[in-house]
């Protein structure tokens, strides 16, 4: 019984020991910066989480009320955060470590946006669009600011939760 | 609330309820000035954005003395900015203009036209789609959002103008203000993305028939009397295809 007990001591450590490497070495993934601007259009946690109501939301507004020039457009992100290659050429956001890839490929969500709508930036319109994107309380929408509200106020909820 | 201060304060009626009063008018001005804040957010938020509005009603008035026959300079436009590839299997390629050549079987006159989607007010393609994928936006025209449509092709029976294609293929490179993809059906969008933006902005046949010089097309407000297409119409006359369906047409022919 205390020999089962000892080895069952030595194994459980070493097992441990095993498995424990592959969550030491996950930091996440390896996402890259934006190419341009210093400032999404919402702050960071926001867009991580809520990216697809607020995009989402837009969507319907634009293609059904015909509202554009809004800040969550997905032709917005596109042309901040897609990567230029070494010779200055736009390389696709969904391609392997690129933005959207890198995120969803550890998350395990497929995208489908890109089937549909274009991967690489407008010609030209980087700096024109980038104007159009500062985040103006005023630019979004009530549906919006809710989505917004509803994180921060979830997000204090948890946290709150997580102290107790 | 009064008879709560009563309750409490017993005999010292006139100061406790002197106190409510305040809290109450504290508690007013509050309540003003959060209406105030809410009330200047949403006049923001209305200068911020604008929707279509059934004040206005696009259209297009192709005059067909001056499209010419050999002419294809509209469906290259097209093409050209909603990234539609012409060399793709003449069975399955998209096609949102045809030119249509005629020929009066009785009087020998020919003549030429481009048929797109006809951004008809009562659209059959909108009545009969399962999802309403299908829809008229309030200022007339008839969109299809692809984020609903199955696919069906229950539209593209309906509609007598033959106006929508269906993509059977995975489609690549397209354009940013032109998202299309395969399993969807689509049609001339009057280039909503064009005349969003900007009020004086022409879709792009309009733009290409006129580079063309022959300025056949006049894209405007059928709502507005001063507006170019409604003076046109005005004064030379517009008919629409298949006039005895009683669709009305956003799309209006001069000499058919």
């Amino acid at each position: 019984m205390s020999l089962r007990l000892n080895l069952a001591l030595l194994i459980l450590p070493a097992a441990l020991l095993l498995v424990m490497p592959g969550y030491a070495d996950d930091n996440g993934p390896v996402i890259p910066p934006a190419t341009y601007g210093d400032q999404c259009v919402a702050d960071t946690d926001i867009m991580r989480k809520e990216h697809m109501s607020l995009l989402n939301h837009q969507r319907d507004e634009t293609v059904i009320e015909g509202i554009r020039g809004e800040p969550f457009s997905l032709v917005s992100c596109v042309n901040c955060h897609a990567q230029n290659d070494n010779g200055g050429q736009p390389i696709r956001i969904d391609a392997k470590g690129q933005f959207c890839e890198s995120c969803h490929t550890y998350a395990a969500v497929k995208i489908d946006c890109f089937t549909c709508h274009a991967a690489l930036p407008e010609e030209n319109a980087v700096i024109g669009s980038l104007q159009n994107n500062l985040p103006v309380a005023s630019t979004y929408s009530n549906k919006q600011l809710l989505v917004m509200q509803s994180h921060k106020v979830a997000h204090k909820a948890s946290h709150d939760y997580q102290r107790k | 609330m009064t008879t709560s201060v009563n309750n409490n304060s017993g005999g010292d009626q006139p100061q406790g309820s002197g106190n409510a009063q305040l809290a109450r008018r504290r508690f007013l001005q509050k309540l003003g000035l959060m209406g105030a804040v809410a009330a200047s957010y949403t006049l923001l938020e209305v200068q911020a954005k604008t929707a279509a509005s059934s004040d206005k009603r696009w259209g297009l008035f192709i005059d067909t003395s001056k499209c010419s026959s050999g002419c294809d300079a509209c469906v290259r436009g097209c093409n050209e900015e909603h990234g539609i590839d012409a060399g793709k299997d003449e069975h399955t390629r998209a096609q949102w203009i045809r030119k249509i050549d005629l020929t009066d079987n009785l009087t020998g006159a020919e003549s030429s036209v481009p048929v797109m989607c006809q951004h008809c007010d009562s659209a059959p393609c909108v009545d009969v789609c399962p999802t309403g994928a299908s829809f008229k936006r309030a200022d007339g025209v008839v969109l299809v959002n692809k984020h609903t449509c199955i696919g069906c092709r229950y539209c593209m029976m309906a509609c007598p103008y033959k106006a929508r294609s269906f993509i059977h293929e995975n489609l690549t490179d397209q354009k940013p203000s032109a998202p299309r993809g395969k399993g969807t059906v689509e049609s001339c969008t009057l280039c909503v993305h064009r005349i969003d933006s900007d009020q004086n902005q022409q879709p792009a046949c309009a733009v290409s028939c006129t580079d063309e010089a022959h300025s056949a097309i006049v894209f405007g407000d059928l709502n507005d009397p001063d507006s170019d297409i409604s003076k046109k119409l005005k004064t030379v006359g517009g008919s629409q295809i298949r006039a005895d369906l009683s669709l009305n047409t956003g799309v209006r022919y001069h000499g058919l």
